[in-house]
Formats: structure tokens, C-alpha cells, sequence
């Protein structure tokens, strides 16, 4: 009978020693994920301000690949018109000259 | 006896590793729960940065796109005006040769003594002065009938005198009272000058409409 509750009694200290044992374990995996809840949050802070940025830099790459089309559009249409217009003064040139040399010799009409 | 013994000796060190896997379970749990809460939170967190972030992005887009195509308006319109100015500045400048031919001809002489008359009854006749480049300095001008000419006109008494002062203008006179107080610029220089606006818009009609 005796050696039946040392039996037991030693079952119950090995019991107790697991269960030391694993609740030592639970507050290490706690206090790692506590250490590692900061990284954690950090990485997902970051990766989406990341990813944010990235986006800016691709809204202002377009809006400005946008607008340097529209540029040379613009700047193209000015050639067409620079040239029209070129035409047309070589071939209005010496009209306009004789336009001017008649203003200048009727001072009176001034 | 002994196998009573074993059973509850076992039973009770099972329940134990239970418990203990029960404990650890329900830290990992906790740890994994709380480490999500925490991710969820930085991108909470984040989001409402990224948000103004990508509003900020978006204006400034704006900002860029309006300046460039601003930008790309004044070259295509400095474009188109600096070619007119170009034709407009070859037009005045080809008149210029062309008044420098026209002084050394015969027929500028007449035009010349005209410049003179007009100029002397704008300032009312009286003793005037003439100032005349080196070259229409040489030409045959008859001073005397000029001055009648004035003179008939406004009805007013005039005399005109060469100064020995010269101009340095293309071609035209300056006429002035004899004390300097009031001056009549009759050169093509100074005409040029003065109905510079006027004459450019009529070569800016005639070149390009």
C-alpha cells in the first residue's frame, strides 16, 4: 500500500514537472511573438507605404508621359503653323515692303 | 494491486501531457492571433498614410501634367511668333535697303523737300532750321522755295537755314525753330520709329493673312 502512493506520488511530481514545463515553453512563445509583434508590424507598416509610394511614382510617371505627349502635339502643330505661316510670307514679302515704303513716303497720312 | 497502480499512475501523466499540450496550443494560438492583430494594424495604420500618399501623388500629377502642357502652349505660340517677328523684322529691314537705294536716286530728292515742307508746317513756319544727313547735305535743295512753299501755306513769314549739324539717319530731315524749342523729326528713322506699332501690324496683315 505504501509503495502504491509513493507510485502515485511520484506520478503526480512528474505531472507537475510537465506542466512546469509547458507553461515555461508558452511564456517563451509568448515573449517571442511579443519581441516579434514589433518586426511584424513594422514589415506590414512598410509594405504598404511601399507599395504607396510606388504607386505615386508610377501616377506622376504617367500623368507626365501624358503631358509630353500632348507636348509634342502642341510643339508639332506650332512647326505645321511655323511653316504655313513661312509660306505665306515669302510669298507676300516684296507686297508688304512696297506696303511699308508708301506708309513711309505719305508722311501726311499719318 | 500493481496493475491498479500503473493504470492510475499513467492516467495521471496523460492528463498531464494533455494539459501541457493544451498549454502550449493555446500560447501559439495566442502568439499567432496576436502577431495578425499587429499586422492588421500596421496596414490599418498604414493605409490612412497611403491614402494621403497616393492623394498627394494625384494632385501633383495634376500639377505636373498642367505645367508641361502649359509649358508646351507658350513654346508652340513663341514657336509661331518668333517666325512672324522673323518675317515681320526681314520686312523692315529689306524696307531700310530699300530707303538707302531710294536716297540715292533721283527721284528721293522731291520726296526729301517734301519730308522738309511737311515738317516746317507742322511747327508753324518762323526761322527754322534744317538738319540733313552728310549725304542729302550735297543734294540741290532750294532752301528759299521751300521756305515760300511754308510760308504759303500756314501764311506765316518762314526762313530756312542749313545746319552744319548732321544726322546720322538713313535719309529725311529734322527741322527745328531756330532756339531749339520745338523739333520736327521727318527722317525715314524716325517715322519708322513712330509708326512702328502701325507699320508693323499692316506687314503682319499683308504677310500672313
Amino acid at each position: 500500500m505504501l509503495e502504491a502512493l509513493k507510485g502515485i506520488k511520484e506520478a503526480h511530481l512528474e505531472a507537475k514537472k510537465i506542466i512546469e514545463e509547458a507553461t515555461a515553453q508558452a511564456e517563451k512563445i509568448k515573449k517571442e511573438a511579443e519581441q516579434k509583434a514589433i518586426r511584424v508590424y513594422e514589415e506590414a507598416y512598410n509594405a504598404v507605404i511601399s507599395k504607396a509610394e510606388q504607386e505615386a511614382i508610377e501616377i506622376k510617371r504617367k500623368a507626365a508621359e501624358e503631358a509630353k505627349f500632348e507636348l509634342e502635339k502642341l510643339l508639332s502643330h506650332a512647326e505645321e503653323q511655323a511653316k504655313e505661316i513661312e509660306a505665306k510670307a515669302i510669298k507676300n514679302f516684296e507686297k508688304a515692303v512696297d506696303a511699308v515704303l508708301n506708309m513711309l513716303l505719305q508722311p501726311r497720312d499719318e | 494491486m500493481m496493475e491498479s497502480l500503473r493504470l492510475i499512475t499513467e492516467m495521471i501523466l496523460q492528463e498531464a501531457k494533455e494539459s501541457a499540450e493544451h498549454i502550449i496550443q493555446e500560447a501559439q494560438n495566442s502568439a499567432e492571433s496576436m502577431l495578425e492583430k499587429q499586422r492588421q494594424l500596421g496596414v490599418q495604420r498604414a493605409n490612412e498614410l497611403a491614402s494621403s500618399i497616393l492623394k498627394k501623388a494625384e494632385s501633383e500629377a495634376e500639377v505636373i501634367k498642367l505645367s508641361i502642357i502649359a509649358d508646351a502652349k507658350m513654346k508652340a505660340k513663341w514657336t509661331i511668333l518668333s517666325k512672324k517677328e522673323q518675317w515681320i523684322t526681314k520686312v523692315l529691314n529689306e524696307t531700310k535697303n530699300k530707303l538707302r537705294i531710294l536716297t540715292q536716286s533721283k527721284e528721293y530728292t522731291p520726296i526729301l523737300e517734301k519730308l522738309i515742307t511737311d515738317a516746317g508746317i507742322v511747327l508753324g513756319g518762323g526761322e527754322l532750321e534744317l538738319l540733313l544727313n552728310d549725304h542729302d547735305s550735297t543734294l540741290p535743295i532750294k532752301l528759299d522755295k521751300l521756305a515760300r512753299k511754308i510760308s504759303e501755306k500756314i501764311r506765316f513769314e518762314t526762313k530756312l537755314s542749313l545746319s552744319k549739324e548732321k544726322t546720322k539717319v538713313i535719309g529725311g530731315a529734322i527741322v527745328r525753330t531756330i532756339n531749339g524749342k520745338f523739333v520736327m523729326d521727318n527722317t525715314f528713322d524716325d517715322i519708322l520709329r513712330r509708326r512702328e506699332k502701325e507699320i508693323r501690324h499692316k506687314i503682319a496683315k499683308i504677310l500672313f493673312e
